[in-house]
C-alpha cells in the first residue's frame, strides 16, 4: 500500500500493526467485562466498535493524522479521559477562515460533497477541502485495513468454533 | 580574464577570488559573483570559500549593497572592469536581484538566489551540463544562508547560465533599470533563446525536482501574504523569470503547495502577463508580486495561464482547484470502481458511499465479533496481557521493529510450532526462548527478558503476520487461539482438547 505520490503521503502501516492494536483493545475489553450477559449485547457491540476505531486510530499513526487525533479525542471525551497530543506546528489558520468566508465561491458541487465527507470522516470539520481529501484517502486506507483484520479475526474464530 | 573564467566551466583558482575579497567593493562584489557563479569547484576550495564567507557575511552584504549601487549608477564603467561585456549584464542583473532581496530580507536567501538564477536561465540558449552540487554549495556559500539544497538542486542550468552570460550585450542590462524586468523589451533573440532554454532546462529541472513537482500545466508563483507596500516596491519581475527556480525556492516548506516548475508553452505570454500583473494588480491585496520578506516556504507561486484571468483570487481558486483535483485522483485509485465514473460530483458521491460502506462493515464485524468473542478470546487475555506488559508505550515502534526483523519463513514456522507446543509443555519454553532470541533482538529485549513465557507470542504474532500478507486461517488460529495448532493437520485436534 505504498503511496505513489510523494507529495501526498498516505502510507499506512502493515496489517499486523492494526491487528495488534485491535487485539490489545479487545483483551482490555475482555478484562473489563469478563462476563457478557446477553442483554448487554448492544453495549458490548458498541464497545467493540469503539475499540476497533480507537485501535485503528492508534495503529494508523496516532497523532500524525488529523482524523486519528479527532477520533481519539472524541473517544477519550466519551470516557471522560483526557487525551494529550504532542504539540505540532500548526500551520497558519487564516486559510480556514478564508475558506469559510468564501466558501460560496468555491465550486458548490465539490463543496457540498465535501460537507458530507466532513460528517463522515472524523475531524473533518476544521479542514479545508484539499486537506480533507488527503485525510479521507488515509482514512479509507486505514478503514479497509481494519476491516480486513476484523474479517480475518472473525473468520478465524468462527472456524475455530466449528 | 574574467570572461574566461565564466566560459570555462572549470573553476578558476578560487584563492584568487578569496584574496580579492577585501578590495574595492565593486570589483570585489563582481569577483564574488564570479566566484559564486563559478562552476564545479573542488570541495576543498568550496570549503575554503565557505569559511571565508561565513566570516565575512555581513561584510559581504554590505559590499553587495555598495556594489549594487555602484553598478546601477554606472553600468558602463563597471562593464569596463570586466573583459566580457555580456557577462556584466548578467552579473549585474544577478547582483541587483540579489541585493534587492538582501535589502529586504536577509533570511530569504533561497528566494534571493532563486530568482536571478531563473532569470538567467531564460537568457541562455543551450543548456550545458554541469554538476549541480558544487554549484549549489557555491551559491549557498555566497548567500551565507542555510538554504536547503533542494532550491539549488533544481538549478542545474546555473552553470550553463554562468557559461552563457556572454551572449548578453550590455543593452540587456540597460534595458532594465529595475532588477528583474522581463526580457521582452528589446531582446527577441533573448526571448527566443529564453524559450529554448526553458524547454531545455526543464527536463533537467524535472529530473531533480520531479518528486516534489506537481504536474500542473502551469507555472506557479504567487505570493499570498505579501504586504501591499512591499509588493508595490519590489519588482514583480523577480518572480517573472523562469518559474522553476522561484518555485524551487518555495518548494521547501510547502509540500504540495508549490506548483510545477514545468512550463508548457506560452512562455513569452507569461512575461507579458507579468507586466499585466504588475500594472493591473497594484491594488490587489494578494498580488502576484514576489518580493515577500517572509520566508518563502508558505508561498505558493502561481502564474496566470495564457488567456486566463490574472486576478489573484482567481489564481488562488485555480490553485485550489488543482489541488483538489489532484487529490481526487488519489482517491480515485483507492476507491474501487471509481474509474468509470467521470466528474467530480459523481466521484465524490462514490467516495462517500465507499466510506459509509466501510464504516458499516466495521460495525457489522464488531457485532459479529461480540457474538464470537465470549468463548474465543479467553485465551487471548493471557497472551495479550503479556503483550501489554512487554510493550511499554511505543507500540508503533515495536511494530516497526517487528516488521523489520527479517526471519526466514522456516524460522517462523519453527517458532510457531514451538510456540504452539509451548502452551502445553513447559520444557519447550527455554528452547523457544532461545529460538526467538534473534527476532527479539530487534524488539525490546530488555522487556522480553522477563520471565513471561508468553512473550514470544507477540514476536510470533508480528513475525508470522508479517510473513503472510493475508491472514490464513491456520495463522489466525495459532495467533488468536494462543495454543491453537498452527498446523491444523496434526495438532488441531490436540489443540481442540485444550480449548
Amino acid at each position: 500500500m505504498a503511496s505513489a505520490d510523494k507529495l501526498i503521503n498516505t502510507d499506512v502501516p502493515e496489517k499486523d500493526v492494526f491487528a495488534f492494536h485491535f487485539l490489545q483493545s479487545l483483551s482490555n475489553l475482555r478484562k473489563q467485562n469478563p462476563f457478557d450477559t446477553p442483554d448487554q449485547k448492544n453495549y458490548r457491540v458498541r464497545k467493540i466498535k469503539k475499540a476497533a476505531y480507537v485501535s485503528m486510530a492508534r495503529a494508523a499513526g496516532g497523532s500524525s493524522r488529523l482524523w486519528s487525533r479527532a477520533l481519539l479525542r472524541r473517544a477519550a471525551k466519551d470516557d471522560n479521559k483526557i487525551v494529550r497530543f504532542s504539540r505540532r506546528k500548526r500551520k497558519v489558520t487564516w486559510k480556514i477562515s478564508s475558506k469559510r468566508r468564501r466558501s460560496n465561491q468555491r465550486a458548490p458541487v465539490v463543496e457540498e460533497a465535501a460537507e458530507r465527507l466532513r460528517n463522515l470522516v472524523p475531524g473533518g470539520g476544521g479542514m479545508e477541502t484539499s486537506k480533507l481529501m488527503e485525510e479521507t484517502a488515509h482514512y479509507i486506507k486505514c478503514l479497509s485495513m481494519q476491516v480486513k483484520v476484523m474479517q480475518c479475526l472473525v473468520d478465524g474464530l468462527h472456524y475455530n468454533k466449528n | 580574464m574574467d570572461n574566461e573564467l565564466f566560459m570555462n566551466t572549470e573553476f578558476p583558482p578560487p584563492p584568487e577570488m578569496a584574496t580579492h575579497f577585501e578590495p574595492p567593493p565593486s570589483s570585489s562584489s563582481a569577483m564574488m559573483l564570479n566566484w559564486a557563479l563559478m562552476d564545479p569547484n573542488p570541495h576543498q576550495d568550496s570549503s575554503f570559500l565557505w569559511e571565508k564567507s561565513t566570516e565575512q557575511q555581513q561584510q559581504q552584504q554590505s559590499i553587495f549593497d555598495s556594489a549594487l549601487s555602484s553598478l546601477v549608477s554606472s553600468p558602463t564603467p563597471s562593464n569596463s572592469n570586466f573583459s566580457g561585456g555580456g557577462g556584466d549584464g548578467f552579473l549585474i542583473r544577478e547582483l541587483i536581484g540579489k541585493l534587492g532581496n538582501i535589502g529586504n530580507n536577509n533570511n530569504n536567501s533561497g528566494e534571493i538566489y532563486g530568482t536571478p538564477m531563473s532569470r538567467s536561465a531564460s537568457c541562455y540558449a543551450t543548456p550545458m551540463s554541469s554538476p549541480p552540487p558544487p554549484t549549489n554549495s557555491n551559491s549557498q556559500m555566497m548567500m551565507n544562508r542555510t538554504t536547503p539544497l533542494t532550491e539549488f538542486s533544481a538549478d542545474p542550468g546555473f552553470a550553463e547560465r554562468a557559461a552563457r552570460f556572454s551572449c548578453f550585450g550590455s543593452r540587456s542590462f540597460n534595458g532594465r533599470t529595475n532588477t528583474n524586468l522581463p526580457i521582452n523589451n528589446g531582446n527577441n533573440m533573448v526571448n527566443n533563446s529564453g524559450k529554448l532554454t526553458r524547454v531545455s532546462s526543464t527536463p533537467a529541472l524535472k529530473a531533480l525536482v520531479s518528486p516534489e513537482v506537481t504536474p500542473g500545466g502551469e507555472f506557479s508563483r504567487k505570493r499570498k501574504s505579501v504586504p501591499k507596500g512591499k509588493s508595490k516596491e519590489n519588482p514583480i519581475s523577480t518572480a517573472s523569470p523562469s518559474p522553476s527556480f522561484s518555485k524551487t525556492a518555495e518548494k521547501n516548506g510547502g509540500k504540495g503547495g508549490s506548483k510545477s516548475s514545468e512550463e508548457k508553452g506560452g512562455k513569452r505570454r507569461r512575461e507579458e502577463e507579468d507586466d499585466e500583473e504588475e500594472e493591473g494588480e497594484g491594488e490587489g491585496n494578494k498580488s502576484n508580486n514576489t518580493k515577500p520578506p517572509e520566508p518563502p516556504k508558505d508561498y505558493i507561486h502561481v502564474r496566470a495561464r495564457r488567456g486566463q484571468a490574472t486576478d489573484s483570487h482567481s489564481l488562488a481558486e485555480r490553485v485550489r482547484r488543482e489541488k483538489i483535483g489532484e487529490r481526487m485522483k488519489l482517491l480515485q485509485d483507492l476507491v474501487p470502481g471509481c474509474n468509470k465514473v467521470t466528474g467530480k460530483a459523481l466521484m465524490l458521491d462514490e467516495i462517500i458511499n465507499y466510506v459509509q460502506s466501510l464504516q458499516r462493515q466495521v460495525e457489522f464485524l464488531s457485532m459479529k465479533l461480540s457474538s464470537v468473542n465470549d468463548t474465543r478470546l479467553d485465551f487471548n487475555v493471557d497472551a495479550l496481557v503479556s503483550k501489554d506488559v512487554m510493550i511499554p508505550s511505543s507500540n508503533n515502534r515495536l511494530h516497526e521493529e517487528g516488521l523489520q526483523s527479517k526471519s526466514s519463513s522456516h524460522h517462523h514456522q519453527q517458532q510457531l510450532n514451538i510456540y504452539n507446543n509451548n502452551s502445553q509443555l513447559l520444557p519447550n519454553i527455554s528452547s523457544n526462548n532461545m529460538m526467538l532470541q534473534s527476532p527479539m533482538n530487534s524488539l525490546e529485549t530488555s522487556t522480553l527478558a522477563r520471565s513471561f513465557t508468553h512473550l514470544p507470542t507477540l514476536t510470533q504474532f508480528t513475525d508470522s503476520i508479517s510473513q503472510y500478507q493475508m491472514f490464513s486461517e491456520e495463522d489466525l488460529q495459532s495467533i488468536v487461539g494462543m495454543g491453537v495448532a498452527e498446523n491444523p493437520n496434526n495438532e488441531s485436534q490436540h489443540m481442540k482438547i485444550e480449548l
